[in-house]
């Protein structure tokens, strides 16, 4: 539509109810939804997981994607960092008086067509309008509740010395698409965001490792059997590939060993690094999963992610160690060592 | 740029191995200490993870040349005095914003409410002036001969655009001098220096010359790949008599980018500089010239900044000079690290102190 | 003390030069090598080049780098290495010291 969402829309009056069926309800409608309940009934069978994100990206619109997608696919891949099947999502807006309706619309558009791809629906939300210069456009936060597939318990705890760790695709990408958008250090860069829900690819991984039944050693067919062979996911957003392996060292009291070779990087992410004095390993991901998986597992989780598109680039980049517990170590292209810290302020391009 | 193939980076490691040993011996010494002066060196090192390359006998300890780290508490003061003022917008490069100063930093300012932001070029500050008539826009400009020279050629394209609201505080340092302290302090035993590579592609190598003329002390220019520091190593262990070589000779020429010196030159002129652990060096500085004065942040306002306050137990001086290895520091790894950082060694992502932190752990 | 990009020229415009990398494109100053030209690399720092990449040291550089990769793969052959303190074997893996 045209004109501009007013501060009355967010009042709960009759603009309210006129923005909730004429953007949301045409945007996202399902049975649930259409209800406009303040609250949803969901009957999930087996255990649920629960998570929440808000969303503040600036521009709101990127090559690769947008807060809409960014604020469905953020809350599937949380979910499925503990496979679980998303069944339900919340989306709560916050916008700005003033803001375009038809950018709102071209938002919910892109949020519905992710949670089709992502096969959920947004069931219930609310929204308010503030202020004109009280927010930078919108901001989204979405909240989702999933079910779990597995019987046991994913996270730290479960990592073992030689387990694998695959990366699900190349880093940074999100990251430098961003930044190029907003045009702070104006440069343009041949990169699009990654931004993509994925259950889809955790869902094949635990099918693969579940019916892992080829004639090999009993050791997988035991440790797959409940896919007990899937040990930690993770999908390495802001701080990176590197905060998720050094928060993993931590809490796992174990090393780990990452070949800097394995890991994709695009030229184009790494020359904007070169360029700004960036680390690609600490660039935010929107679409990547880091998986640990027992070493038996290791080439039937590979083979099962990169079958799927969002996974074809994947690959084994490391190894848990006994050695060096709480500390991650990359060895380098030269095949030195050198050791992979945790980023400790905001991303800021550097001289020196 | 190409970076080398392993094979190739092995070949120079293996060489370094067996001339460094045979140096030594012919110096008469157990091991030789080289610096190397640029910071964009030792985050190379680091991030090549060079020193598993190097042989028992080749020490590398890191010199005076992150712009940061050698910024004195003073000056950090009055850039954040400059961006309390409610007419300031502060621009400066990233380098600056976590550094602590005697009571605050940069980024504690702008949670505070000062517009400070973070610039990747000065001409970038040059705009948002031209951009914002109303708003006063301070450059901080820290950095070597190579990044003074970017500065000047802002300062230039402000004052032919009429761009009035902009002017910068010129804390910039020239190479050179804080070497010839160094030696002269003579604490340390430095063999050698892996002189700054981008630094040199401005001024050129000439300036170096006193280091083995009158110090007997040999400097080799070097790029910033892995290949670039084992082949300026080599070099360096090769010299039978001290000598400055460049190493980095498809982007450094023997007399520098003349028209850069030139540019630089009609902006600033050099003046006396307080480096961190060093204290004032006479001429080592560079301040804006007289006919410039318009664009001086230092005299359009009244800067005040209060006494410096340096952190109780620092010794990021020492660590500057090449005498005090940073695990030997009291405040290393436990009051001060990269979430905490005390001195400014330790908050940038290539000073010493930093460097030497990422390290711990993994082969103590 | 200071990152710079080797970058080429592929527009220039007056004082500005337009620049890629690898799938990267900047604007830069050439007020700093005004005989840059279209074509040639260029060292960029900080939105501003500052020095024009002497092309044959840079190809001299890496010949010497590729007669040393093949001198190593050549004496591997041979079996014949120098001693280097069990820090690299052969194939660039590092033996546990």
């Amino acid at each position: 539509g045209t004109g501009r969402v007013l501060l009355g829309h967010g009042s709960g009056g009759k603009l309210y109810r006129d923005l909730v069926r004429d953007v949301f309800l045409t945007a996202f409608s399902n049975p649930l939804l259409d209800r406009l309940d303040d609250a949803v009934a969901l009957a999930p069978t087996g255990r649920i997981a629960f998570t929440t994100d808000s969303h503040v990206v600036q521009p709101l619109i990127f090559p690769g994607g947008d807060i809409g997608r960014l604020a469905v696919a953020g809350t599937v891949n949380d979910l499925a960092t503990a496979a679980a099947r998303p069944l339900a999502l919340a989306a709560a807006f916050i916008i700005e008086e003033g803001f375009a309706f038809d950018e709102l619309e071209a938002i919910c558009a892109s949020m519905a067509a992710t949670a089709v791809e992502a096969g959920v629906p947004i069931v219930t939300g609310d929204t308010k309008v503030v202020e004109r210069g009280a927010c930078d456009g919108v901001y989204v936060t979405t909240t989702g509740v999933g079910e779990i597939v597995i019987d046991h318990e994913l996270g730290a705890q479960a990592v073992c010395d030689g387990d694998a760790v695959i990366l699900s695709g190349g880093v940074g990408d999100h990251a430098v698409a961003v930044l190029a958008a907003r045009g702070d250090f104006h440069f343009s860069a041949d990169v699009r965001s990654d931004c993509a829900p994925l259950w889809g690819l955790v869902e094949a991984t635990v099918g693969a490792v579940r019916d892992v039944t080829s004639p090999v050693s009993s050791a997988i067919a035991d440790a797959a059997g409940g896919a007990e062979a899937l040990r930690f996911l993770r999908d390495p957003t802001r701080g990176g590939l590197t905060t998720v392996l050094a928060e993993l060292a931590e809490e796992a009291k174990l090393g780990i060993e990452v070949e800097e070779a394995a890991i994709p990087v695009s030229p184009a992410v790494r020359s904007v690094c070169d360029l700004l004095g960036y680390d690609p390993l600490t660039l935010a991901n929107e679409g990547k999963m880091v998986l640990v998986v027992a070493p038996e597992a290791a080439d039937t989780v590979v083979a099962a992610l990169r079958a799927q598109p969002l996974g074809r680039d994947a690959a084994q980049v490391g190894v848990v160690t006994a050695a060096h517990p709480g500390r991650v170590a990359l060895r380098t292209m030269f095949g030195t060592r050198r050791v992979l810290d945790m980023p400790v302020g905001e991303l800021l391009p550097r001289i020196c | 740029s190409v970076a080398a193939s392993p094979a190739a980076l092995r070949r120079l490691a293996d060489d370094l191995f067996v001339e460094a040993r045979a140096a030594a011996a012919r110096r008469g010494t157990p091991d030789l200490t080289f610096m190397e002066v640029c910071g964009t060196h030792t985050m190379a090192i680091a991030r090549y993870g060079l020193r598993d390359l190097l042989p028992p006998e080749v020490r590398l300890i890191s010199g005076p040349g992150c712009p940061v780290c050698v910024t004195a508490m003073g000056d950090l003061d009055r850039v954040i005095a400059l961006a309390r003022l409610p007419a300031v917008t502060l621009t400066t490069f990233g380098d600056l914003i976590r550094v602590p100063a005697s009571r605050s930093s940069l980024a504690a300012e702008r949670a505070a409410g000062a517009d400070v932001r973070v610039v990747y070029s000065a001409r970038d500050a040059v705009e948002i002036a031209a951009a914002e008539p109303g708003r006063q826009v301070v450059f901080a400009g820290i950095g070597f001969e190579t990044t003074a020279p970017t500065v000047a050629a802002a300062l230039l394209e402000a004052r032919t655009r009429g761009v009035a609201n902009f002017s910068v505080l010129g804390l910039h340092k020239t190479m050179p001098l804080p070497l010839k302290a160094l030696l002269e302090l003579g604490e340390t035993e430095i063999a050698g220096f892996l002189l700054p590579g981008h630094v040199s592609v401005v001024t050129g190598s000439a300036g170096y010359q006193f280091l083995a003329r009158d110090f007997g002390v040999g400097g080799v220019v070097a790029g910033f790949e892995a290949h670039d520091v084992l082949r300026a190593l080599l070099s360096l262990v090769r010299q039978a008599t001290p000598a400055i070589e460049i190493e980095y000779a498809r982007a450094v020429r023997p007399e520098g980018n003349l028209v850069a010196q030139g540019l630089l030159a009609r902006v600033m002129e050099p003046c006396d500089a307080d480096w961190r652990g060093l204290g004032v060096i006479p001429g080592s500085g560079l301040r804006l010239r007289g006919e410039f004065a318009a664009l001086d942040a230092e005299r359009r306002f009244a800067i005040h900044a209060g006494e410096p306050l340096e952190p109780a137990g620092c010794r990021c001086g020492e660590v500057l000079r090449g005498v005090l290895d940073p695990a030997e520091c009291a405040l290393f790894g436990a009051r001060c690290t990269p979430e905490d950082p005390v001195g400014a060694c330790m908050v940038s992502s290539e000073g010493a102190c930093a460097a030497r932190y990422r390290y711990r752990g993994l082969d103590d | 003390m200071c990152l710079a990009l080797p970058m080429r020229i592929t527009m220039i415009d007056g004082q500005l030069a337009t620049i890629v990398a690898d799938g990267l494109e900047q604007r830069a100053s050439i007020v700093l090598v005004p005989d840059a030209d279209i074509g040639d690399y260029v060292l960029v720092h900080a939105g501003y080049a500052i020095s024009v990449i002497d092309e044959d040291e840079a190809n001299e550089t890496y010949g010497l780098l590729a007669e040393l990769a093949e001198a190593a793969a050549w004496e591997d052959s041979r079996g014949r290495r120098p001693e280097t303190g069990g820090r690299l074997d052969r194939d660039g893996t590092q033996e546990d010291a």
